[in-house]
């Protein structure tokens, strides 16, 4: 991988610019257009993402090989002089795998819109609320300047805001254990998962700021560069706690870490397919960037301090979402919490602070964005057919009525529970690693925190299994079509199995050559932690 | 003509009067002069009217023109001195700084917009009592940002604070007096107070001169009664002054005078008057009384603290456009107090009044675009200037362009990207309290910020939603288009290059 490089000479970093202005110009411009047809906004709409995804490869290519300690790719004006901000994009092998995942995801959700459409609103703005959130995801994963990653990491959330308060879905699942059809909410469900999900974020973003601010303030500059080659030496450790709780207190929300997951399920539930698949495979990954990037390589020693408090916060999300997902019944939800769960390896990965961890997490992030982005491509196309995504409603026997759907669900779930030859076992699998090692960190926690992680991967397999078995061999529903009017039968059309190929294909292609990821990531890793020998 | 003559070398006997830096000051007050001598002699009519609007609009162009002229000439000009003596240095009750520029700039593209929205608005017909109010306020506003000395400050804060009292009552209906009589007492009271506390800091220091009192109070060995005095009258003279940034507990008067008065004065109340009681506060007390800010700064943080919060969750209720704009100025005035409440000495003195005035441009900027389209609302609905939140349902279908800038000024409000002005001077606000280490205030601040979010995405919202009922087409007027227009785009420049609000008051403060 790091053979294949380009060199873009000495104004390649306009591209980054390009990159990051694209998406966000073609939103407003969607937006200026009224009398634009949906169908024409979805194909524009894909036509700009696909020139992102175009873009994105191109400035990973130009920033390879990802073995120096620098952005390979770097763009930087000044600012705002009076504060030191400076205007600074780079891509790194951190940033790198996250920019491609953003680009493809996207470009996988404008394809979508297309053909399938959401109930309510129009779909030329919720194209442009897509193309908004991918600007913002991408400013976020290349900023280096921590002001300007703060700026990047609100522009997501009005136009997110927006996604789920407009189009999401406005049903409230059955809660009885009888199957139900699901209850109406209306404008207020949508308007309570949309707000739940803005203020949380909010307020997560507006504490973050506050450790931003310090850490800009003690040591003087906002660059990330400088910062992470200064590794806080500069900082004095009662400094670093501080600004340390802060950062990873205000990103802990958007991860989500628990106890700051609530805002979650009822977000990702609510949110029509388009919005679910951006918020798992974006947005989450936008918390715990912000993780790798900001809080271990700049505040070392505050994140000894609060590291052993993120491990036991993933640990948590990591059993607590297994058990929430053992009795779930809203495939949606389900995926939701799954994402809790996945997310708490991520952040174990993180606390443990060892180059195996750290690549764990980096490696269960993309993985979780391609495993999730997958299952809420299905689990929507479910919910598109039969109105409501309770498993024991669709019932028995999904695969044999709808084989496409049937088997790319079960592919899923099996990627999800982390079997070995997907994408989803090696993030886990080095997280694990990792924490078992990282008692210099973790302290006495370490091993305890391993090994219940690893009792997480189990639940991940129970509760994911008995999703298959609910949906291949379950018991039939009692009254089944009283019920619900499964009104569609519709198998998979062409244009969505061609949507979710791509993500078959990378799941199966990282679970087997994991090193594709793993060489990218592996020595930014080194950078970020301070080893200095590069290879 | 020999009487003309002996008037101007009057004008020449005075000593050292710099016109160029009282411009600011003067061209406001001529124009006024003017549309008086207008009303008097013209007829009442539609020659009189575009008279009267062309002269103030004059007026204000030229001392925004001698405000552009003094930034770029960049000296400190100090006028109207008194020349000192032995240990006492020469004084001036007038001094053009970047800290005056930057109050008297803000306070006259406001009072460009508010004067635009005006224009053919409620009140029309007292075109000649409106104008002349409107300009003598202005005039006290500008005076206020040169102040240095007690009574000067004194003169011009109820120079800027009475006529908005008369241009509230402009209404002539029973709600609008209401409300002109909830300003004037307010007013009134607070005049009893600031005068109070100027009396004492003059009996403390026995100085009337902003630089000789601060001089004095960083005299060696200062008895601690007289720091206790001067400390008691700080805190009673910003109490004074607190009622014109609506500031808790002095806020009460300002959702039923919002309400009250036509919107464009509502406008005036919410850009104008605030910034004049900035003006009033920084000068008093970061200029003159800095050496007391470890007394006057904590005071500030529970004002600041109780402001932003108050503000906030009584706005969370609000359902008419205008009550909750009144409201949410209630707790954006707490925000642009909250950096002040981390001034403790000379650096974070300086800081905090730099981070201060950098959040209340881009309010002042972002409230323009929202009263503007507040305005046009009103006058497009039969609910008239009290239209509830409903009325702008479905807006974005009809008026795209109202509605997104509508939308923009809402974000910077709130400090959400697009308005990335908004988010920086909410980042500037907060650089003070976390400097200095005043985490109940960051934390406050950091609560409100997703607490002001809830009110403003409610309102975004209702643009996008479908409308419930017919929308008229609007006949947007050329005033009014301008003031949008120049507002939005001046939320956008500061919204692309920041450091302008950042940069707006470099170096010491004079």
């Amino acid at each position: 991988m790091s053979a294949l490089a380009l060199d873009l000479g000495p104004h390649g970093g306009w591209l980054l610019v390009a990159l990051v202005a694209l998406p966000l110009l073609a939103a407003v411009a969607l937006l200026c257009v009224p009398r634009l047809s949906d169908e024409d906004a979805a194909q524009a709409g894909t036509a700009v993402a696909a020139g992102v995804l175009v873009l994105a490869v191109v400035a990973c290519l130009g920033a390879a090989p990802f073995d120096r300690p620098a952005p390979g790719l770097a763009f930087d004006v000044e600012w705002i002089p009076a504060t030191g901000t400076r205007f600074s994009l780079g891509v790194d092998g951190v940033s790198a795998p996250l920019l491609l995942l953003t680009a493809l995801l996207t470009l996988l959700c404008c394809w979508l819109l297309v053909r399938v459409r959401p109930a309510a609103g129009r779909v030329r703005a919720l194209v442009a609320c897509v193309l908004a959130v991918e600007g913002g995801a991408l400013a976020t994963f290349t900023a280096q300047d921590l002001i300007v990653f703060f700026v990047a990491f609100e522009v997501v959330l009005v136009p997110m805001w927006f996604v789920i308060a407009v189009w999401g879905d406005d049903t409230r699942p059955g809660r009885s254990i009888e199957p139900t059809a699901p209850i109406p909410g209306g404008e207020a469900a949508r308007r309570d998962a949309a707000n739940r999900f803005v203020l949380y974020t909010a307020l997560g973003s507006a504490v973050m700021l506050l450790g931003l601010v310090l850490v800009g303030l003690r040591a003087g500059t906002t660059d990330l560069a400088a910062l992470t080659y200064d590794a806080g030496t500069s900082l004095p450790a009662s400094v670093q706690t501080v600004a340390a709780a802060l950062v990873v207190l205000g990103l802990a929300v958007k991860a989500p870490a628990f106890p700051f997951h609530t805002w979650l399920p009822p977000a990702h539930t609510t949110a029509p397919t388009v919005g679910s698949v951006l918020l798992a495979g974006v947005l989450l990954k936008m918390g715990t960037y912000g993780l790798v990037r900001i809080a271990v390589p700049v505040l070392p020693d505050g994140m000894d301090v609060i590291a052993p408090w993120l491990g036991v916060a993933g640990v948590a999300g990591i059993l607590w979402g297994g058990l929430v997902c053992l009795r779930e019944r809203d495939l949606k939800r389900l995926v939701a919490y799954s994402s809790v769960a996945h997310m708490g390896f991520v952040l174990l990965g993180i606390a443990s602070m060892t180059p195996q961890g750290l690549q764990g997490a980096l490696f269960a992030n993309v993985a979780h964005g391609l495993v999730t982005g997958l299952l809420f491509l299905v689990a929507g196309a479910v919910k598109d057919r039969h109105h409501t995504a309770d498993l024991l409603v669709l019932g028995p026997g999904l695969r044999d009525r709808l084989p496409r759907l049937g088997w790319l669900l079960a592919f899923g779930a099996v990627a999800g529970l982390g079997l070995p030859g997907l994408a989803g076992f090696w993030g886990e699998v080095l997280a694990i690693a990792g924490a078992w090692d990282g008692e210099e960190a973790l302290g006495v926690l370490a091993r305890p925190l391993a090994v219940l992680a690893a009792v997480g991967t189990v639940l991940a397999g129970a509760y994911l299994l008995r999703v298959l078995y609910l949906l291949w061999h379950g018991a039939a529903p009692p009254k089944p079509e009283s019920v619900v009017e499964v009104a569609l039968q519709r198998d998979l059309s062409g244009h969505e199995t061609a949507l979710m190929t791509p993500l078959v294909v990378l799941v199966a292609a990282l679970g087997v050559l994991p090193w594709l990821l793993l060489d990218i990531t592996g020595p930014a890793v080194r950078v970020l932690l301070g080893i200095g020998d590069l290879p | 003509m020999t009487a003309a003559l002996s008037a101007f070398a009057a004008l020449d006997a005075v000593p050292g009067v710099d016109w160029l830096a009282l411009a600011p000051v003067v061209a406001p007050v001529v124009a006024l002069v003017v549309v008086l001598v207008l009303d008097a002699v013209l007829p009442a009519g539609a020659t009189l009217r575009r008279a009267a609007d062309g002269v103030s609009l004059l007026g204000l162009l030229a001392a925004a023109g001698a405000v552009g002229v003094l930034a770029a000439d960049g000296s400190v000009r100090s006028t109207l001195c008194v020349p000192g003596g032995g240990t006492v240095t020469t004084s001036c009750s007038y001094v053009v700084s970047p800290l005056t520029l930057t109050l008297q700039a803000v306070v006259l593209v406001g009072a460009l917009g508010c004067l635009l929205l005006a224009l053919d608005g409620p009140g029309a017909a007292d075109r000649g009592a409106h104008h002349t109010l409107f300009l003598a306020a202005v005039a006290g506003a500008v005076t206020l940002a040169g102040a240095r000395d007690l009574p000067t400050l004194v003169v011009a804060l109820e120079t800027a604070s009475l006529p908005a009292v008369g241009l509230v009552a402009l209404r002539r209906d029973a709600q609008g007096a209401q409300a002109g009589f909830t300003l004037l007492v307010t007013a009134l009271t607070s005049l009893g107070l600031l005068v109070l506390g100027v009396g004492m800091l003059y009996l403390a220091t026995g100085h009337l001169h902003l630089d000789r009192i601060a001089t004095t109070l960083l005299t060696p060995g200062l008895p601690a009664s007289v720091a206790a005095v001067a400390g008691l009258g700080a805190v009673l003279a910003a109490a004074g002054i607190a009622f014109k940034l609506s500031a808790v507990p002095f806020h009460l008067w300002t959702p039923d005078t919002y309400a009250g008065a036509p919107l464009p004065v509502a406008a005036f109340l919410a850009v104008v008057s605030k910034t004049a009681g900035l003006a009033a506060l920084v000068v008093l007390l970061a200029v003159g009384l800095e050496p007391l800010a470890g007394t006057w700064g904590p005071v500030l943080a529970g004002v600041a603290l109780l402001t932003v919060t108050v503000g906030n969750l009584v706005a969370l209720r609000q359902r008419v456009a205008v009550r909750l704009l009144a409201w949410s100025t209630v707790a954006q005035a707490g925000w642009v107090l909250l950096p002040l409440g981390a001034a403790r000495d000379l650096a974070s003195t300086r800081a905090a009044v730099s981070a201060s005035l950098a959040y209340l441009a881009a309010y002042a900027v972002a409230s323009l675009v929202v009263l503007a389209v507040v305005v046009l609302v009103a006058r497009h609905t039969p609910a008239g200037e009290e239209h509830g939140l409903d009325h702008y349902r479905g807006l974005a279908r009809r008026e795209p362009v109202a509605a997104a800038a509508l939308g923009l000024a809402l974000a910077s409000l709130a400090g959400l990207p697009p308005g990335v002005m908004g988010l920086v001077a909410k980042v500037l606000a907060v650089r003070p309290l976390v400097d200095g280490g005043v985490w109940l205030l960051a934390a406050a601040a950091a609560v409100n910020v997703a607490l002001g979010l809830v009110y403003y995405l409610r309102w975004g919202a209702l643009l996008v939603a479908a409308p419930a009922g017919p929308v008229p087409t609007w006949r947007v007027r050329p005033a009014e288009g301008l003031v949008l227009g120049g507002a939005v785009a001046l939320t956008v420049a500061l919204s692309v290059y920041p450091q302008i609000l950042a940069g707006l008051v470099p170096g010491a403060l004079r």
